[in-house]
């Protein structure tokens, strides 16, 4: 497992993932803010974009704006094999910390 | 009715703090959600103010290292002036000028490098000084709510005095703006060589 992903940073991956063709920059930050349920900054998502796309775990492509845009491009985002295996390393360690426990906890929940 | 436009002056301080590959797609994703949504739903106030935030949110995550490194720096020193004062304060004062000058050359130079352009680094050069100066203020305001002892209050009237302490962050700002530039200068400059190379 060469990189561990922060929460946020599966957030985003997985609002990609949900959006399928239809994820760019807003469309993405909406998703994050409503499985989120709070406001998040519009820099939080870009720069985590950004630093995914470096990483090696998302792809973009230009696509082409519209009216509401100014004719201003959107970016559109997918998920790279790295970043489909960075997703699964992650959930795989979520699990292996919850197994043998029933979840909710008895007395918290 | 033509379309609604959030103000222009942060429509440009957006475009300054961003990558060019970036410049057209973040500006549109932002113009985008104000028009669909923050407009229409809150009105002209509250969607200009949303604009702003999310521009400060741009500026704050450009400039918060070199702010925290700054301000870290300052009120380092006006820990060790008052706390343990030394007979000579210039070589702590040439020491802590120096630092400060090499954070405001990196803010502009990481800022125009980023950018490509020369005026980022200007801006780097303010949000940089103007983010240092109020974390500086509260440092140095927990650091004497700490200790206000006979002692201390001694040595921080012959380091200059609480006046000089809380000012100086803020007078910063020209001279915080002029390095800025000369670091995006060298930014500008060395983005340049580079892609053409």
């Amino acid at each position: 497992m060469a990189d561990v992903l922060g929460n946020f940073e599966q957030a985003v991956l997985l609002a990609v993932v949900r959006l399928d063709d239809a994820a760019y920059g807003r469309a993405i930050l909406k998703e994050v803010q409503m499985r989120l349920d709070r406001e998040v900054a519009a820099g939080a998502v870009h720069a985590t974009l950004t630093r995914l796309e470096q990483k090696g775990f998302l792809i973009s492509r230009l696509g082409p704006g519209t009216e509401v845009r100014a004719g201003r491009p959107r970016r559109f985002y997918s998920l790279s094999t790295a970043g489909r295996r960075a997703l699964n390393d992650a959930r795989a360690v979520v699990d292996k910390l919850w197994r043998g426990f029933r979840w909710p906890l008895k007395g918290y929940l | 009715m033509s379309a609604p436009n959030p103000p222009r002056w942060a429509e440009a301080l957006l475009r300054l703090l961003l990558a060019p590959r970036d410049r057209q797609t973040v500006s549109g994703d932002l113009l985008e959600e104000y028009r669909e949504n923050i407009y229409p739903e809150r009105g002209r106030g509250p969607a200009d103010r949303w604009y702003i935030s999310q521009v400060a949110g741009f500026v704050l995550r450009g400039n918060w290292l070199w702010a925290a490194l700054l301000s870290g720096s300052f009120i380092t020193r006006t820990a060790l002036d008052w706390f343990v004062p030394p007979k000579d304060f210039y070589i702590r004062s040439m020491a802590s000028t120096w630092l400060a000058i090499a954070f405001l050359l990196c803010a502009g130079f990481c800022a125009a490098w980023r950018s490509g352009l020369l005026r980022s680094g200007a801006l780097a050069g303010i949000a940089t000084t103007l983010l240092a100066a109020a974390i500086s203020t509260i440092g140095t305001g927990c650091l004497f709510a700490i200790r206000h002892d006979a002692a201390t209050l001694t040595a921080i009237q012959e380091s200059g005095g609480l006046a000089e302490v809380f000012s100086l962050p803020i007078m910063l700002v020209i001279p915080g703006l002029a390095l800025g530039a000369l670091g995006g200068i060298v930014g500008v400059v060395a983005r340049r060589s580079i892609s053409s190379y």
